[in-house]
């Protein structure tokens, strides 16, 4: 809160608490007065969200989803750092590697999905490999110029003082690229949820993108808006689980 | 062996097509699964001429580009009051750091129920998708105008509007791009995943729709116009950008 200078934190507390407070109530208060069946008011979303809680469907949902989402941004982010890494490093991979990448990576990964589907089957697999190449994409990146804006006069100096190649690259070039690879890593895990809430929507039989589908053909708003807080909250932790770990793993950064 | 090093990247790709064409010829494998690229090139050369796809291109570009601008104009505008303001920024920045990680996407089918099946859902979340990295990237840059610049522009006498328009705006000018940059393939991801899941048109529609019709080759060959779209669209923010800020070089991928 430094950034906010003049401000006293509590006076922007407060006017936090002010701000969601009235939307809150407007939006109670809209519903009551009458809103279109499928905006549910925030204490009808609240008594079905609990209520889904107690529900085993909702938490094989929840269980369908990460099992694509997480082993699909565990491989794209695993191979996208190794690959970024090598490409910033050896020159002849980035020549034979990069411009591919870099080619590709303003085009939606996910119009890959009927491809995907046909060659490796409409279960979960072609899910899982289309979120990996949404999530490789980022963290090549990141990686890539995280190794190339590595300061020479750090390598030199570790060479200087009889450092190997390998000790190079493991105490100087990857601590200067992780902030880096961070930064792709949070990408990357808000792009999965995306992506594995895109291919259910498109195509699955579990999941609470399926479970929105569902509930939209048969006009279920409570169910819409579990799956809406379900990927919200997913979404949020997710967010603050990589954020947690840059701070523990890059303490010295801040 | 310079030439030899320029060539590589192009051999890579040569030979990943030519591998495919193998495969796809070899007849180990059936049409559906691997269509071989002359077919897909035929299909490509059937999309350009066929006024009716061509038109499904155009429907798909007015959503990305519609809700891709009104994301600028109004992300523009609050980056740069919360750059400026500390009391506006320390309201609306916990909204958007806070949400920033919640996939926007889940809100499209209630965007359907308000704003219709047609384009004006999906606009909506165009709008909204775009709306982040734009305001994220803005504010960075209002909030870390150079002191000594403002300070030199007030005691020149220049109005608040003036240091807005002559110092402000061009100091955020590159960060505003980088945004641009970020939020241009968003928005062509959610216009194609939008029309993939429900649509009647646009090329997401087409693709699914080739899926349906079992046309691998023509799926692939709308892919291919996607694709090829994307990198325009990228291409185009960033010669707009070489044009307008011609003062500071592109030398990173993003910024």
């Amino acid at each position: 809160m430094a950034k906010s200078g003049s401000y006293h934190p509590g006076v922007l507390r407060f006017a936090h608490v002010v701000l969601l407070a009235t939307v809150l109530v407007a939006w109670q208060l809209a519903a009551l007065a009458g809103l279109p069946q499928f905006i549910l008011s925030p204490l009808e979303i609240g008594k079905h969200f609990f209520a889904a809680l107690g529900t085993r469907e909702f938490y094989e949902d929840v269980a369908a989803s990460l099992g694509r989402s997480l082993p699909g941004f565990a491989l794209g982010a695993a191979l996208g750092a190794a690959l970024g890494l090598a490409a910033g490093v050896a020159r002849w991979f980035d020549r034979l590697l990069s411009p591919a990448v870099f080619l590709t990576y303003p085009v939606p990964k996910i119009v890959m999905l009927p491809i995907f589907m046909i060659w490796f089957g409409i279960g979960d697999l072609s899910k899982v490999l289309i979120i990996a190449l949404a999530c490789f994409y980022p963290v090549f990146i990141n990686a890539y110029y995280g190794v190339r804006q590595t300061r020479t006069i750090l390598v030199w100096s570790a060479l200087n003082m009889g450092a190997s190649p390998a000790q190079v690259f493991r105490r100087v070039v990857l601590p200067s690229a992780a902030p880096m690879i961070f930064a792709g890593l949070r990408v990357s895990l808000a792009l999965s949820f995306i992506v594995m809430f895109a291919a259910e929507m498109i195509n699955a039989r579990s999941g609470l993108g399926h479970m929105i589908r569902v509930a939209e053909n048969s006009l279920r708003f409570d169910l819409m808006y579990v799956s809406l807080a379900a990927i919200a909250i997913l979404g949020y932790a997710g967010d603050r689980l990589v954020r947690l770990g840059q701070s523990r793993l890059l303490a010295w950064q801040q | 062996m310079a030439a030899i090093n320029r060539l590589l990247p192009f051999g890579f790709v040569a030979a990943l097509l030519v591998a495919w064409e193998i495969a796809a010829r070899s007849g180990r494998w059936s049409k559906l699964l691997f269509p071989s690229l002359s077919s897909v090139l035929n299909e490509v050369v059937a999309f350009f001429t066929s006024s009716a796809l061509l038109m499904e291109a155009w429907v798909t570009l007015e959503r990305a580009l519609g809700g891709f601008a009104l994301a600028a104009v109004v992300g523009i505008l609050l980056g740069v009051v919360m750059g400026r303001s500390k009391f506006v920024a320390g309201l609306l920045d916990p909204l958007f750091s806070g949400t920033y990680a919640v996939p926007k996407l889940a809100l499209f089918p209630i965007f359907i129920f308000v704003f219709g099946i047609g384009s004006l859902s999906k606009v909506a979340l165009v709008f909204l998708e775009c709306l982040y990295p734009i305001v994220i990237m803005t504010y960075a840059g209002a909030r870390d105008v150079n002191r000594a610049l403002l300070w030199s522009a007030q005691n020149m006498g220049a109005s608040r509007a003036a240091i807005l328009r002559r110092v402000v705006i061009p100091a955020t000018a590159p960060f505003i791009f980088a945004g641009f940059r970020v939020a241009v393939p968003v928005a062509m991801i959610v216009v194609v995943i939008t029309e993939m899941v429900s649509s009647a048109d646009g090329l997401g529609y087409r693709v699914i729709y080739a899926m349906a019709s079992l046309r691998t080759d023509r799926m692939l060959a709308v892919v291919v116009v996607i694709a090829a779209l994307g990198y325009l669209l990228d291409k185009a923010v960033v010669l707009a950008r070489d044009r307008l800020i011609y003062w500071e070089k592109l030398d990173t991928y993003y910024v």
